[in-house]
């Protein structure tokens, strides 16, 4: 089932002026409730608007966002309210960190949410704890924290609302590997304790192929592919085709099908490559 | 919101686009000081069809140029009217209890409207729409370049407008993004009173001034490993050269002051 | 052959207003003209500082650097030696926006020959074929804030190429590039190495642009750890994960099929090598089963 959908939703940029571009053209698409599904694509594909279109940041031009099956806009002052049931994390988020103290920070949107003090304490402590930020950290300037831990620190920010609706965008882009491992395993660990519906946009097919359920591909302002991890995948050709990068496990198996090996080419994980390449070696 | 930043100059090639900034700037300013010179009808219409022939020499539409006094037409109307009724005179035209107008009044509304509207002509037709700010900029510094015998700092005003001027898109950019990420934590700019309002602003501005003194320190880093030490021994790439349509355009403007000179003498039409 | 770069005992503390954190010690290098080198390590790990004390943007707390046979870290160094020093190594930044100065791209690359001092007509022409060298000779009068992160890039690239340089360094260049971007960058990295004859020195965290490099030398906790060829430290598994960092999906791939008892001959860290590997082996495997 769906959580949260777009349907036949359009989104042009400054209507009526010689600046103007189609955003997003006749895009339908669904989140499936409590799982995590990926959005990739080029700059300029469409995505991050897509992204800005879930939780009423932009209003579509045409069509309409449904979330639990209501359309968003329907009473366009309650816009407020359905900007906390999705969170939004947007890219290098750190950016917006303003507060004296990290736990000051993460309580802001808590606070404008017009939550408990007591449930704002709780919900500090266990986000803390998800994104893995000690009590020493909190208490310190956001400043003064290290990227990666700057980078968490305004993604708990976001976890805090206790969204529903979970959405960020290139979560863990310009980070070093460790910064994105924790990143990624911070986001499972707050879809698993909330079941939250999770929506990632990544640059990154192996960030995909590691922690996406479905998987949403966009091209020219429209969705080119969708389906789950193992059904996109396995129409890696078509990915290459509009020049998207592939993971490179599936480069190798393509390869290897070139010349004449029984690859399976819908691998995707090094486990999965290393279990269809031994089965060729023990024949 | 994007437009505000560069949308003033308008790109063509015309006489006037080619024109040497540095004469623009001089003309601009020449052009400005003559709206001042003149006393008579006359030598306004002059003054006022020159402008309108440079405005169709630059290939600018005149419903742009227009468009740069729209924000200016309640000062015209404020000044026009402070004249109308303040301005005393010889001959009465209209008496209704303590408000006197005399046609002196009228001329004197008409001419300072004139001249409001001259001003802004000249600088925009000389130099917003038709000089790129890069352009303007650097006439601006090397005509002020005799100031930094006095120890006046020219170089360095000069670069400071030139990386404002690379960074106002950059930060316009930078603000929309801060602000949709703090709407997305709930905050409210539409509603609430002033207070509420001001106080909206402080997680859109702390994060943005602490990424500006980021950026400005990476800039400083970045211009100092490609070798920049102040304006010392600094050459530039294009160095324009006054050619014969920069003397012609002074010629031509030393011809239009002369005229307005010979108007006021002649005190053709009404005479302020 | 003299080195170009040499670097000795070099060490480097950052001095915060309460405490002192080293950042750098006692590190030891040569790289040699001509040679493109990828410097990876985990954030903090020390390689971003080492970038910016080769050109002198921070001075060391000790040691020494010596570029093609000048020290730089002397005390006693002219200004006219430290602009020569900073012309011929070039550095490019990771930030595409904070390292544009003006609002038209060819003024930008004229930025750098101008502070030079170059006559005008020079300029023009360095700026003319650094900005063909780049392929963005179409866009030298646009503004800087239009174009995208990767064409940013290369107009950065370019004023640093007009300088003339003969080493460049990218400081984690392609951290904020989409992969178009970084696919661009990194093959313009390649070009200026081995068509130009540049010098390149590329501080990176991704795997797969690290790999393409000649040499490798990876930093852990302000230290050098490792030092040799790509296929030498992304075989080694343990060197890889203790830094931080990730093995390739091919390294990690091979290791995986040699568990379980394939022999795979040579480095398999890219789809290529590791799938002619593959074909190898299973070549082998038939002649035995024959």
């Amino acid at each position: 089932m769906s959580k949260i959908s777009v349907k036949n939703v359009s989104y042009v940029y400054s209507p009526g002026t010689t600046y103007r571009t189609d955003a997003l053209t006749n895009v339908t698409a669904e989140f499936e409730s409590g799982k995590i599904t990926g959005l990739i694509g080029h700059t300029g594909s469409g995505k991050s608007t897509l992204v800005q279109l879930l939780n009423g940041l932009l209003k579509p031009s045409e069509g309409e966002v449904l979330l639990d099956g209501r359309n968003i806009w329907e009473n366009p002052k309650e816009i407020g309210k359905i900007r906390f049931r999705v969170g939004l994390v947007m890219q290098y988020p750190e950016y917006q960190l303003f507060e004296e103290t990290v736990r000051k920070d993460i309580a802001f949107g808590p606070h404008n949410m017009g939550m408990s003090e007591e449930q704002i304490e709780k919900n500090i402590e266990k986000i803390a704890k998800i994104v893995g930020l000690d009590e020493l950290s909190l208490d310190k300037s956001p400043f003064d924290l290290s990227g990666g831990q700057k980078r968490r620190a305004a993604i708990a920010g976001v976890m805090a609302m206790e969204p529903e609706v979970l959405v960020l965008d290139e979560p863990a882009a310009g980070l070093d590997p460790e910064g994105r491992r924790a990143i990624f395993s911070a986001i499972s660990d707050y879809r698993e304790k909330t079941e939250a519906t999770v929506i990632i946009v990544s640059h990154s097919m192996e960030d995909m192929a590691d922690f996406c359920d479905n998987i949403i591909v966009m091209a020219n302002s429209k969705v080119f592919m969708s389906g789950t991890r193992d059904e996109v995948f396995s129409r890696s050709s078509e990915l290459t085709s509009i020049g998207l990068d592939i993971p490179e496990i599936t480069r190798l198996m393509m390869k290897l099908k070139e010349k004449g090996v029984a690859a399976d080419t819908g691998a995707y994980t090094v486990k999965s490559a290393a279990e269809s390449l031994i089965k060729l070696f023990e024949v | 919101m994007k437009s505000v930043a560069m949308g003033q100059y308008y790109a063509a090639e015309s006489p006037i686009h080619r024109l040497d900034a540095r004469t623009k700037v001089v003309l601009a300013i020449l052009y400005i000081v003559l709206s001042f010179v003149c006393t008579n009808v006359l030598s306004f219409a002059l003054l006022l069809v020159s402008g309108i022939f440079v405005i169709l020499m630059s290939c600018v539409p005149i419903k742009i140029v227009l468009r740069a006094l729209k924000p200016i037409i309640i000062i015209i109307i404020i000044t026009a009217f402070i004249n109308i009724f303040m301005t005393t005179g010889e001959s009465l035209l209209f008496e209704w209890k303590f408000i006197k107008i005399y046609k002196e009044g009228l001329f004197n509304a008409a001419f300072m409207a004139v001249r409001i509207i001259i001003m802004i002509i000249g600088a925009s037709i000389f130099l917003t729409y038709t000089t790129t700010p890069i352009d303007l900029t650097d006439a601006i510094e090397r005509l002020l370049l005799p100031l930094k015998k006095i120890r006046v700092p020219v170089h360095e005003f000069a670069m400071m407008m030139t990386i404002a001027l690379r960074f106002i898109p950059t930060l316009v950019d930078e603000t929309d993004k801060i602000m949709s990420a703090q709407k997305a934590r709930g905050v409210d700019f539409e509603s609430g009173g002033l207070i509420k309002k001001a106080k909206a602003l402080i997680p859109i501005l702390i994060p943005l001034f602490v990424s500006s003194f980021r950026r400005a320190d990476e800039l400083a880093t970045a211009m100092e490993s490609r070798c920049y030490h102040g304006g010392n021994g600094r050459t530039k790439m294009t160095v324009t050269h006054l050619r014969a349509a920069d003397l012609f355009a002074f010629f031509l403007m030393t011809a239009l002051g002369a005229s307005i000179v010979i108007f006021n003498i002649l005190n053709i039409g009404y005479t302020m | 052959m003299n080195p170009f770069i040499e670097v000795e005992n070099l060490s480097f503390v950052y001095e915060d207003e309460s405490d002192k954190i080293p950042a750098l010690h006692n590190v030891n290098l040569k790289i040699n003209a001509g040679e493109y080198v990828a410097v990876i390590g985990r954030n903090g790990s020390g390689k971003s500082t080492f970038a910016k004390l080769l050109n002198m943007i921070h001075e060391p707390s000790c040691g020494k650097i010596i570029v093609d046979g000048c020290d730089i870290t002397d005390k006693n160094i002219s200004d006219e030696e430290l602009f020569d020093i900073r012309r011929r190594v070039g550095m490019v930044f990771q930030n595409p926006d904070n390292q544009l100065v003006a609002t038209i791209v060819e003024d930008d690359v004229a930025f750098g020959p101008e502070n030079l001092g170059l006559p005008s007509d020079e300029i023009r022409r360095r700026v003319d074929g650094a900005l063909k060298t780049v392929g963005m000779e179409n866009f030298s009068r646009h503004e800087p804030a239009r174009l995208s992160g990767g064409q940013k890039q290369r107009i950065a690239i370019a004023g640093i190429i007009a300088m003339l340089p003969e080493c460049i360094i990218f400081d984690e260049s392609t951290a904020m590039l989409d992969p178009i971007g970084r696919r661009d960058i990194v093959s313009m990295m390649e070009k200026l190495n081995r068509e130009m004859g540049i010098t390149v020195i590329t501080i990176t965290h991704y795997m797969n642009e690290a790999v393409r490099a000649d040499r490798v030398i990876v930093f852990n906790n302000g230290e050098v750890v490792a030092d040799g060829t790509p296929d030498e430290i992304y075989s080694n598994k343990k060197l890889i994960t203790d830094a931080g960092l990730d093995l390739p999906q091919c390294a990690a791939l091979a290791q995986e099929l040699r568990k379980n008892g394939i022999e795979l001959d040579g480095a398999c860290i890219t789809p290529d090598k590791c799938a002619e590997a593959i074909l190898r082996a299973l070549s082998k495997k038939e002649v035995r089963d024959e």
